[in-house]
């Protein structure tokens, strides 16, 4: 069974913009998957209709095989969301929040509160815990949010920018108890601007602009929708006629190579030619060099299309 | 009724009384208005001597069976049984329509409407809990501020013109038929409005309207136009059960995710 399926999925809200339209993919169990896109791209939306807050206007979706809009109760027994809009009680502390929607999941109150306790322990949270919400800073409202989604071990986490005003070192944590939980078969789905968080935590990744999917697939499969050429950086004594490069720096040049195979031929003519080389690597594109690459291919397209 | 239901209408309820703001204006009007407005009154008729002889020609023009006791005494029983009931309707209107309000479009305007959303609760016992939370806090608001009114009114009784009061049967009515019913029909209208309002003062102004009837049906009374007998308080009570009964039915079918989170 697939943990999440989209088929040709499209929401068009009232007043006639289009926010998601005709999108398709699938994830399996235990994926981390990153949607990637600017403001306004349609994933909150995608969010939003997988959770069954909003009914498509065409196609479908499914969430390990329950239609969100159909049986919205069950699907939200198995999922945990974090988005910008779903706060939590001010008057309540951490620990009262979290035993709350604990009840609201229909969990008894002891197995709530060992479950609260231990989390509000991983967030490091646990001394803030009789402290009212109210009291709380932003990082670690975010945090309590995790914990709240998290407090009835659900099968899928819907997580919109988790990371979103945290510090390096809570970002972190987060990071790693995100791979923990993946790692025990829960899948995550993760949207967010922050390309290098996503490049750290995601398996496989999904590009929205303008309510378009532009790719999906892990991060090698959208690397070669891009481009397959790799960039190579030396520091060379010196670079034989003919071999095309950039100069990047004193002695420091930039190499680009159909594949990996072509750098040992690189060597061997600067070696060959009586050169010395003292450092050599291949920079490969970054998610946020082919996210933006998409990008910018996918608006091109369009413009061209306008034309 | 399941425990998931439970819990969120206790924490609404906590949260009603936790925040001293919406609670002090849902106590000082009943405050006001059972125990200030009948001891005025009560002084009023007990200490001032012109007042009783006003009072006296306003006897003679009524239709009271019921002559036991002082003159004191039938002017208090007349204010308790027949001017108090309208004024006590208030009660039920603005404690309900309050706690209505605070809890719809309280949790829509502090962000808290959409995590309760992702819960496994349906629509419909969403719906079920907080409209039940408004009128046990609305119930519960009535029956003390009813409790706090005879003990006081009790006392000054005692204490002026030396003998007791009773409430006479238009007070069950009142509590056992038209406070649970115009609670409800307080509770429909706010949740009804709840969809479009985005604040909680917004909400709470659609009862409003609610009170406006009532405030006639005081003026009626001091005017002589209508005197509340304990068959007009039978017929509103079953009027506003009716359309407590039929506010309901529509307000929870009325809603859906999307129309809620706009």
């Amino acid at each position: 069974m697939r943990a999440v399926l989209l088929e040709n999925l499209s929401k068009t809200y009232t007043g006639g913009n289009k926010a998601v339209d005709d999108i398709s993919f699938s994830l399996e169990q235990g994926e981390v998957f990153g949607f990637l896109g600017p403001n306004g791209a349609g994933k909150t939306t995608t969010i939003k209709l997988l959770c069954g807050m909003l009914t498509p206007s065409n196609g479908c979706c499914r969430v390990f095989d329950l239609d969100p809009a159909q049986n919205p109760e069950k699907l939200h027994q198995l999922s945990g969301v974090i988005t910008e809009h779903a706060q939590m009680y001010d008057h309540l502390s951490g620990l009262e929040n979290l035993i709350f929607y604990g009840t609201l999941f229909g969990m008894n109150l002891s197995d709530c509160e060992k479950r609260a306790t231990a989390l509000l322990e991983r967030l490091n949270l646990i001394d803030a815990r009789q402290r009212k919400l109210s009291a709380y800073s932003t990082g670690m409202r975010q945090r309590l949010s995790l914990a709240r989604a998290m407090i009835h071990s659900p099968k899928i986490l819907f997580l919109d920018e988790p990371t979103s005003g945290l510090d390096p070192e809570s970002a972190q944590n987060v990071n790693i108890l995100i791979q923990e939980l993946a790692a025990r078969g829960t899948t995550i789905f993760l949207c967010t601007h922050q390309l290098r968080y996503a490049q750290e935590i995601c398996t496989t990744y999904g590009l929205i602009n303008k309510g378009s999917l532009l790719a999906t697939g892990n991060i090698e499969e959208l690397r070669t929708m891009v481009s397959s050429k790799v960039k190579v950086r030396l520091k060379a004594s010196l670079i034989p006629d003919g071999m095309a490069y950039q100069k990047a720096g004193e002695h420091t040049y930039d190499i680009t190579v159909g594949s990996e195979d072509e750098i040992p031929l690189i060597v061997k003519g600067i070696v060959g030619a009586g050169g010395d080389v003292y450092h050599v690597s291949a920079e490969r594109m970054s998610l946020e060099e082919i996210y933006f690459s998409l990008i910018d291919m996918n608006n091109g397209k369009m413009e061209g299309g306008n034309l | 009724m399941n425990t998931k239901q439970l819990a969120l209408i206790k924490k609404d309820i906590r949260g009603i009384t936790s925040n001293k703001q919406v609670f002090m204006v849902m106590l000082i009007v009943p405050l006001a208005l059972t125990i200030v407005l009948p001891s005025i009154l009560v002084f009023v008729t007990a200490l001032v001597p012109d007042a009783a002889s006003d009072f006296q020609a306003l006897l003679n023009m009524l239709p009271i069976t019921e002559r036991e006791g002082n003159q004191d005494q039938i002017i208090l029983r007349l204010v308790l049984n027949k001017i108090m009931p309208a004024f006590f309707l208030m009660i039920p209107i603005m404690a309900s329509s309050v706690m209505a309000a605070s809890s719809f479009v309280g949790e829509k305007e502090k962000h808290t409407l959409e995590t309760l959303l992702y819960s496994p609760l349906s629509l419909k016992q969403l719906f079920q809990s907080k409209i039940l939370a408004g009128f046990s806090v609305g119930m519960m608001v009535s029956f003390i501020s009813f409790a706090a009114m005879m003990i006081v009114l009790e006392i000054e009784m005692l204490f002026l013109t030396g003998a007791g009061i009773m409430p006479d049967i238009s007070w069950l009515i009142v509590m056992l038929l038209i406070a649970p019913a115009i609670s409800l029909v307080a509770i429909g209208i706010t949740v009804r409005g709840s969809a479009k309002a985005q604040t909680i003062e917004e909400a709470q102004q659609r009862a409003v309207f609610l009170i406006f009837p009532i405030i006639a049906l005081v003026i009626g009374q001091f005017t002589g136009v209508i005197l509340v007998s304990t068959w007009l308080l039978l017929g509103m009570g079953v009027v506003l059960a009716l359309l407590a009964a039929l506010l309901m039915k529509g307000a929870v079918g009325k809603f859906t995710y999307e129309k809620l989170l706009r």
